[in-house]
């Protein structure tokens, strides 16, 4: 891959999520960055050669396609790369968005979906970004559907959850509500924390089902949103 | 002669295909009186609705140019330009929008928000066109106002608020209710006519309250007087809210909705009531021109008829009257007589006849004000030249013209059809300007390009039918291009000594590829390598090089041509020797640099029913298109897709079939793309056997 200079340095190596089929959560307040983070770890996907498809519950076609426009345009500002056209080419061919709304998205229509496109070799997806997953009103048994149907298709998955304020409730793991319930589904929990010097730090808990490894010292960028070492 | 200025509104009505715009169109005209009986688009009567005046567009049932009509509601002048639907004709819509102050965006209360109305919307936001949106249709089985109200916020981002709610719906559609006035309104009489206003039926007395709480909450963002009224929990008076809304809307913050049916006429005044209150005057609006005189500095057209005329003519039309152009004044006026200048060409035009249009039938006037929409008799000019007064030479500012991706060649069938043909060409690229056409020197054929299968089939019918011009078509062809992917160094000496003056130059320097433009040349000649004077002359060379790529004969576009080092001779060299000897030096660099085919890509949205929609992708995967996304939405779904032009004939028939009809689609152009190496070598191959014939 052309493109692996780009990935060596990304700080989301340490996520260490190389088997297929697994399963993790960004969680975060709104507006802290939880789509961008999704998106960073897609792309980071994409350069390392996978096909990652981005559902989008929710959210329009445009406005996620500006996310992945806006981040790669970043992480091109941050490294030389010969041909930025065939590399922004690259990522929309290995990419492709599934908005939903949020009354017709569920684990039929999705796995309708996925084999429309797999079954007539349209794109066969490695991972699945899940953006928009409403975590509080769906239960345990829905988690455990889609778990089920990623383990059946041998994608990765990463969601992103709200998690409110005045929700005070947390898993002896610390993870916090709504997800401190079904926190055993996932292998990686990433929680967004706003630190004091208005920057964002990434806290990982249950990393690939080593539990609680604890913050790498990574935090978001405030201004880009971009991942970077302390 | 109407010179208030805040009692005219130039308006647009644009939707998506089969909206029912013109029957929206023609209702408004029977209610405003400009007609007397209403004709269906599909009629039993055979004479098809006034507003489509072509006989194809009647045939089709499709309306293909924009007719501007003028009509009076209660004491509003209303100019409306009725627009095209098919994104083939986009240029119709743009070249509209421009001169529009407000537009009224129809959708279908079944269909909803559809692919077109995506990319008509996405132009209004282009030229920030205030508009109202009217859900249309809603005596039709399946109508759902509500659904399509939240389309319009999800699918357009816009702030849509419901003005009305409807008493019954489908086939027991009543009547509505007046959320500002909260009362009921019903349409009686003969085509409804007469409007009878009661109290709001009892069962419909929460829902229409709670609406109105939905309507109020939206409009107090936009004034504050009626947000002190809603906190004091007083009496709110209409005006209040009418100003607050129509604040919103000129701000684009707001998108009122009105509904009701054209067809059944319920809704019609209302919604004329509406465009009059909510929609901008000539004076609202803030357009440009550039100061030719001036280095094109931009200037704030005045709106005031006491100041020189601005007026942008905006369509061309050659009618069984002659030539109509339909001008827009921007400011001063226009009256029978005057002498005004053609700011491209500066040329002086006399204003002859001077008139007003509706569709077929015009109305003789004297004078036109600031910010009116009329039409000139027998003026040469193309469509998007400007007209001042002989003190000023603006230029309304450009419009966004698209470059043209599909061409054909056509040949007239005997002498007459070849006379009438020319005829008919230099009409349409006045009309037109995404409409080109040419002589193709070596094959001798003429060749027509625009924006799709579709856009051309249209000219070739209008050629048959109105200029008699019978002709044979090739098979469409896509603008193809040529590039450059590395840089390469040329170095070429032109020389010809054999009798008489003789020729000599040198050229050296290198071409690269140029990521963003067409062409650039980089002149870094030192020390008089190159005399000056011969310097433009290896410029026009490169040029004359980029019209025909050696691949396959296309266009070369993104190249940045430096020279940096030549040769002259005192006598032998001359302008047509630095000219050969850069033509020279250009292939020589163009050989080397790795030069590359790229073909027009298309944006395609293909929308239908959920169920079709792995055989949608699949479709698209086998014309190599890209999917982007898929949009997915109750049972219907929205499949994104970037597809190679060339792949996208004959697309429409293939839809139908893998879908029984129930899914369609749009596209316009993106961008171009490298093509392929396999089909590279193909094109090339076709090219040197061409070259070879003749």
């Amino acid at each position: 891959m052309a493109y692996t200079s780009l990935t060596q340095q990304n700080p989301l190596r340490v996520l260490n999520m190389s088997k297929d089929s697994q399963m993790g959560l960004v969680m975060a307040r709104a507006g802290l960055g939880k789509t961008a983070l999704l998106v960073q770890i897609a792309l980071d996907a994409i350069l390392r050669g996978k096909r990652v498809i981005h559902v989008s519950i929710g959210q329009g076609i445009d406005k996620t396609r500006v996310w992945y426009d806006d981040i790669l345009q970043l992480i091109l500002q941050g490294h030389s790369v010969d041909r930025p056209h065939e590399l922004i080419d690259m990522v929309s061919r290995h990419r492709m968005i599934m908005t939903f709304q949020a009354s017709a998205f569920s684990r039929a229509r999705l796995e309708e979906r996925l084999n429309d496109l797999v079954l007539q070799d349209i794109f066969r997806p490695n991972c699945l970004i899940v953006d928009g997953f409403d975590f509080d009103t769906a239960d345990r048994e829905a988690l455990e559907d889609l778990k089920n149907l990623m383990e059946s298709m041998h994608l990765q998955a990463w969601f992103s959850a709200v998690r409110h304020r005045e929700d005070l409730r947390v898993s002896p793991h610390g993870v916090p509500a709504p997800c401190h319930e079904i926190d055993d589904l996932f292998d990686t929990i990433i929680l967004l924390q706003p630190r004091e010097d208005a920057s964002i730090e990434l806290e990982f808990i249950n990393n690939s089902s080593e539990h609680a490894i604890g913050s790498k010292g990574l935090r978001l960028d405030p201004t880009t949103m971009m991942v970077k070492e302390r | 002669m109407k010179k208030d200025l805040s009692k005219v509104r130039n308006i647009g009505i644009s939707a998506h295909i089969d909206s029912g715009k013109t029957t929206l169109t023609e209702r408004i005209l029977f209610f405003t009186q400009r007609i007397h009986a209403i004709h269906e688009v599909r009629g039993k009567d055979g004479v098809g609705a006034t507003m489509d005046s072509m006989d194809l567009e009647r045939e089709r049932g499709i309306t293909i140019q924009s007719a501007a009509t003028h009509c009076t509601w209660k004491d509003y002048a209303i100019n409306i330009i009725d627009t095209p639907g098919h994104v083939d004709f986009t240029i119709e819509v743009e070249r509209a929008l421009r001169v529009l102050d407000g537009a009224v965006l129809i959708l279908c209360s079944v269909g909803g928000v559809q692919s077109q109305s995506i990319t008509v919307n996405r132009q209004m936001t282009r030229y920030k066109v205030p508009r109202i949106a009217f859900i249309n249709k809603c005596d039709r089985t399946g109508a759902n106002p509500g659904r399509v109200v939240q389309q319009l916020r999800d699918k357009l981002g816009l702030n849509a608020v419901l003005m009305q709610m409807p008493i019954g719906l489908e086939s027991d559609l009543e009547g509505m209710i007046d959320l500002v006035a909260m009362q009921a309104v019903y349409f009686d009489g003969d085509q409804g006519r007469e409007i009878r206003r009661e109290a709001i039926p009892a069962h419909l007395q929460d829902e229409a309250q709670a609406k109105r709480e939905e309507l109020l909450d939206a409009a107090s963002m936009f004034s504050d007087e009626l947000m002190e009224l809603m906190l004091e929990e007083g009496d709110i008076p209409e005006a209040v809210v009418h100003e607050a809304i129509r604040r919103g809307t000129l701000s684009l913050g707001l998108t009122p909705v009105m509904i009701g049916s054209a067809y059944k006429n319920k809704g019609i005044q209302l919604l004329l009531d509406a465009v009059a209150t909510y929609l901008p005057t000539p004076m609202d609006i803030e357009n440009t021109a550039l100061d030719l005189n001036d280095e094109e500095a931009e200037k704030t057209v005045s709106n005031d008829p006491a100041d020189p005329l601005v007026a942008l003519a905006f369509k061309l039309e050659d009618g069984r009257y002659g030539q109509l152009t339909y001008i827009r004044t921007y400011q001063g006026e226009v009256k029978k007589g005057d002498t005004i200048i053609n700011s491209r060409t500066g040329k002086k035009v006399k204003v002859g006849r001077l008139v007003r249009m509706h569709a077929d039938e015009m109305e003789e006037i004297e004078e036109a004000g600031s910010g009116d929409i009329v039409a000139l008799f027998g003026v040469d000019c193309a469509s998007g030249d400007t007209f001042c007064a002989p003190e000023l030479s603006w230029s309304m500012s450009s419009m966004h013209i698209p470059a043209p991706v599909i061409s054909l060649a056509i040949k007239p069938v005997d002498n007459k059809a070849q006379i009438n043909m020319a005829k008919a060409l230099n009409r349409f690229t006045k009309e037109d300007p995404t409409f080109k056409t040419y002589v193709d020197h070596e094959t001798s054929e003429t060749i027509i390009s625009g924006m799709g299968e579709l856009h051309l089939e249209v000219y070739i019918e209008r050629m048959k039918r109105e200029y008699k011009a019978e002709v044979e078509v090739g098979a469409p062809q896509v603008a193809y291009r040529e590039t450059i992917t590395r840089r390469a160094d040329f170095d070429y000496t032109h020389k010809k000594q054999t009798g008489g003056s003789g020729q000599f130059g040198r050229v050296a320097g290198f071409v690269e590829p140029l990521e963003e433009g067409e062409y650039e040349f980089v002149d870094q000649i030192v020390g008089g390598a190159i005399p000056r004077e011969f310097i433009s002359s290896c410029d026009k060379g490169f040029q004359k090089s980029l019209d025909k790529g050696t691949l396959t004969g296309a266009p070369i576009t993104g190249v940045r041509i430096t020279i940096n080092d030549g040769a002259y001779h005192a006598v032998d060299s001359s302008d047509v020797a630095f000219q050969l000897a850069a033509i020279g030096a250009f292939r020589q660099g163009y050989d080397k640099a790795a030069a590359v085919i790229m073909e027009p890509i298309m944006k395609v949205a293909v929308e239908g029913p959920s169920e079709f929609q792995g055989a949608v992708m699949g479709s698209i995967n086998q014309r190599r298109g890209v999917i982007i996304g898929t949009f997915e939405e109750g049972s219907y779904t929205v499949v994104e897709a970037e597809v190679p032009l060339v792949e996208m004939f004959g697309y429409s028939t293939t839809l139908r079939s893998l879908t029984q009809g129930k899914a369609e689609f749009t596209m316009e152009f993106s961008t171009y793309k490298q093509v392929p190496k396999g089909l590279a070598d193909e094109l090339i191959k076709a090219f040197n056997e061409k070259k070879k014939e003749s």
